[in-house]
């Protein structure tokens, strides 16, 4: 079969399985519709269950007759402009599918006027191409849509029709939820001409607390509480009926006015009554969460009876406190009667040390891994020689006189018409020997311990202060002599093996001693090292004396001679 | 040396007393402390860590309480390998699966327990008998910005887990920088938790864990050269 763009009424069809699934889910759409549209009274017509005919009239704003048409196609909508607004939904629907998913899988008829409009518009959908038929009719302000023989041209869906008694129970169970969200609309249900139910306005506390009477039975309504909680922009208010029932039938929660069926919020619920209701049994409640439009994401699935919170602990904690206070209160108030909820520390074990500390510390975070953790403490003189050697190293203003690397273990460079050679582990030496006068000590993460016996110790007598002041802090303890700070940038070395050459030379000897043992000649480099190395080399005040002393010169005539 | 008599008044003092034990083996520190040192440390878990209380004037004993509390300091004993890795995660502390509707990172017990830390590295490699371990250089730690920010990503991600009944299926693969384990030595011992409908459960009890790689960072920050 070739690739080919679906006919419209296909694409549509296709897009109703998700919303349209029998004639309760089409009667929400449509109330939906015109609570967006700002009605305050809703009638709805039902005829034998929906299967033959569904009408609902509003006196909502109503549609002008140049946007009717477009009303009738997919993605259409008056609700949500750009993707900012899906950020915020504040209106019940907002993918634009509604009207076109219906007209796909039945005969739809729209009929609206505006107040503002002398006359009215009806408008159809028909054909393969769902092209939209459009007349003049009669029409008090707002909208009335028809919808006749659902699913006549989709046979397998009509096969999970149940039976009209069926289909109504699930059209009344969609009103009440919706009658339940919105006090400040009158609704009226009708079935076969019969008149059901009717839900007048109700503008005060005491009428709402009538309707929800009406809705959920007014043998429960005589248990309910009140439930009122707040906590930051998080907002639970409604109804509550502590005594058990048989079913979870009297479940209303609404997020921002919208009928959820949500497993983060049952999963509070349920929590919040457990050790309270006998299993197997239920709680009824009438809810409202309200929270910024921000905070909530109900993107999610056409149906949206599934909400994501962006902070979905704060808000699952919110309602399971704010339900369980309630309850604790309750039972503290009836004391007998209702089994008392505990706490549910149980067998926890007892764990004093995860009370909570009380720090005494104000410095600022890194104060301490840093600045402090020199044992000795370093001077002011020292630390700002410290950091002038630093910064030193990090703002180097060097000239850049180019050298190369050469065997690894030589650097060659021009400077002054000259070509001078000089040995890199000679510009470490240096280098170490300027860090070992900076004055500053660090811990090595492993001290290094040396087995001394008496002699040995003798001689570290001796040495003992010129090792401190050359920068390395040791202890004799017991016959171990235990070496743990070393100057500052020294930690890499090998200390392990050059604290026993420092124990057996010359006072005089010590810090060559050392710098010979850390950089010997032997030593090879790579490029990046020995690169640095010049770089701060060549960045030090006097570094062209020094390179007389340590580098040598090629003869003037060298490059002359050899080279031609 | 002595073990010091008293808990040590100031952070100065505790860095002080735990830098003059580096270098020591734990062999050592018992001698001199007048306690004896285990073959095995499978059957005396936590000696060390006792030892080294004793040894820097904490509470020792049978108690849970192992840290400074008037010093708002915690003390964490940190195994490492000659190249100076860590050889285990570090145990941060037990982690409540009830009764935690509410807590958010600021009031959490993770936080509390690692505002402050003094690290008292031990070489404790498998093949090194308990007596020849040696105590490294202890440092204090605090988490900086982005220390504090990857714990409490991972804690909230766990935590959401825990209050939303999904604590079976949190594994030690979950979190960054912070992993939740099963904790108790004895694998039968149970504890209550929120199940996946809201009910109660019973489950092992978990504790709170940093990964290798983040105390390896803390050991770098602290002893790698600039």
């Amino acid at each position: 079969m070739p690739i080919q763009i679906l006919p419209a009424r296909l694409a549509n069809q296709i897009a109703a399985g998700e919303v349209v699934e029998r004639p309760a889910s089409v009667i929400k759409e449509l109330i939906e519709n015109s609570l967006d549209a700002g009605a305050s009274r809703i009638d709805i017509e039902v005829d034998k269950g929906g299967h033959k005919r569904i009408l609902i009239r509003d006196d909502g704003c109503g549609i002008p007759e140049a946007e009717l048409k477009l009303a009738l196609s997919r993605h259409a909508t008056s609700k949500i402009s750009s993707l900012d607004d899906l950020e915020r939904i504040l209106s019940l629907g907002f993918r634009g599918e509604a009207l076109a998913s219906i007209s796909a899988v039945a005969r739809l008829t729209i009929s609206s006027k505006p107040a503002a409009q002398a006359q009215g518009w009806q408008a159809r959908a028909e054909g393969r191409d769902m092209d939209v038929s459009m007349a003049p009719v009669a029409h008090p302000d707002g909208t009335s849509v028809e919808v006749l023989d659902l699913f006549f041209n989709t046979p397998a869906r009509r096969k999970f029709l149940r039976t009209e008694k069926t289909e109504f129970t699930h059209i009344d169970e969609v009103v009440r939820r919706i009658a339940l969200s919105r006090f400040d609309v009158a609704f009226s249900l009708r079935h076969n001409g019969k008149m059901l139910r009717q839900y007048p306005r109700a503008t005060h506390a005491q009428a709402q607390a009538k309707r929800v009477g009406l809705v959920c039975g007014n043998n429960i309504m005589t248990s309910m509480l009140n439930v009122q909680s707040e906590m930051e922009s998080l907002h639970l208010t409604g109804w509550l009926c502590t005594d058990a029932q048989p079913t979870n039938d009297t479940q209303y929660f609404y997020v921002n006015g919208r009928m959820m069926r949500d497993k983060l919020i049952n999963h509070a619920i349920r929590q919040a009554f457990e050790d309270w209701l006998p299993t197997d049994t239920h709680p009824a409640f009438v809810l409202y969460l309200k929270l910024d439009a921000s905070e909530v994401d109900v993107n999610v699935h056409p149906a949206k009876h599934e909400v994501r919170f962006h902070q979905s602990r704060l808000v699952h904690d919110f309602i399971y406190q704010a339900l369980r206070d309630m309850l604790v209160q309750v039972g503290t108030q009836e004391g007998a009667g209702h089994p008392q909820v505990t706490p549910a520390t149980a067998n926890e074990p007892r764990h004093n040390y995860i009370q909570p500390l009380q720090p005494r510390i104000t410095e600022q975070p890194r104060s301490y891994a840093t600045a402090r953790s020199a044992e000795r403490r370093p001077s002011a003189v020292a630390v700002n020689a410290y950091q002038h050697l630093l910064s030193q190293e990090q703002h180097n203003t060097a000239p850049e006189i180019p050298c190369m690397l050469v065997q690894q273990r030589y650097l060659l460079s021009e400077w002054q018409e000259r070509c001078w050679l000089v040995a890199v582990h000679k510009l470490q030496r240096h280098k170490l020997l300027t860090k070992l006068q900076s004055d500053i000590q660090q811990p090595l993460l492993m001290p290094v311990s040396l087995g001394v016996d008496k002699t040995m110790q003798l001689q570290y007598q001796t040495l003992a202060e010129s090792l401190q002041t050359l920068g390395l802090d040791l202890q004799l303890v017991r016959d171990k002599l235990i070496l743990r700070q070393v100057p500052a940038g020294l930690r890499h070395l090998n200390w392990s093996a050059i604290l026993p050459q420092l124990l057996i030379c010359e006072e005089s000897e010590l810090s060559h001693t050392l710098v010979n043992a850390a950089a010997p000649p032997h030593q090879d480099y790579d490029r990046a090292q020995a690169y640095a190395l010049w770089h701060w080399f060549v960045g030090l005040e006097e570094w062209q004396q020094q390179l007389r002393q340590m580098g040598q010169a090629l003869p003037q005539n060298w490059l002359e001679n050899y080279a031609n | 040396m002595h073990p010091p008599a008293s808990a040590p008044k100031s952070i100065d003092i505790l860095l002080q007393r735990a830098r003059n034990l580096a270098g020591l083996t734990l062999g050592e520190l018992a001698d001199m402390a007048g306690v004896q040192t285990p073959d095995n440390l499978q059957r005396h878990k936590g000696w060390s860590g006792q030892l080294l209380e004793t040894w820097l004037g904490a509470e020792a004993g049978s108690k849970p309480q192992q840290d400074f509390p008037e010093l708002g300091v915690e003390l964490k004993t940190l195994p490492i390998n000659e190249c100076g890795a860590p050889l285990e995660t570090t145990y941060v502390c037990y982690a409540h699966l009830t009764n935690i509707a509410g807590i958010d990172w600021l009031s959490s017990n993770v936080r509390n327990k690692l505002r402050c830390v003094c690290w008292l590295p031990i070489l404790a490699s498998r093949h090194i008998p308990p007596v020849d371990r040696q105590v490294g250089n202890a440092f204090i730690w605090q988490p900086d910005e982005s220390q504090d920010r990857a714990l409490r990503q991972d804690w909230e991600e766990i935590m959401e887990r825990i209050a939303l009944g999904k604590i079976e299926s949190i594994t030690a693969r979950h979190g960054e920088v912070l992993q939740l384990r099963p904790k108790a030595a004895d694998g039968s011992a149970l504890t209550d938790a929120i199940g996946e409908q809201g009910q109660r459960i019973r489950t092992r009890p978990r504790g709170f864990y940093l990964k290798k790689p983040f105390t390896q960072q803390i050991l770098n920050q602290a002893f790698n050269d600039v």
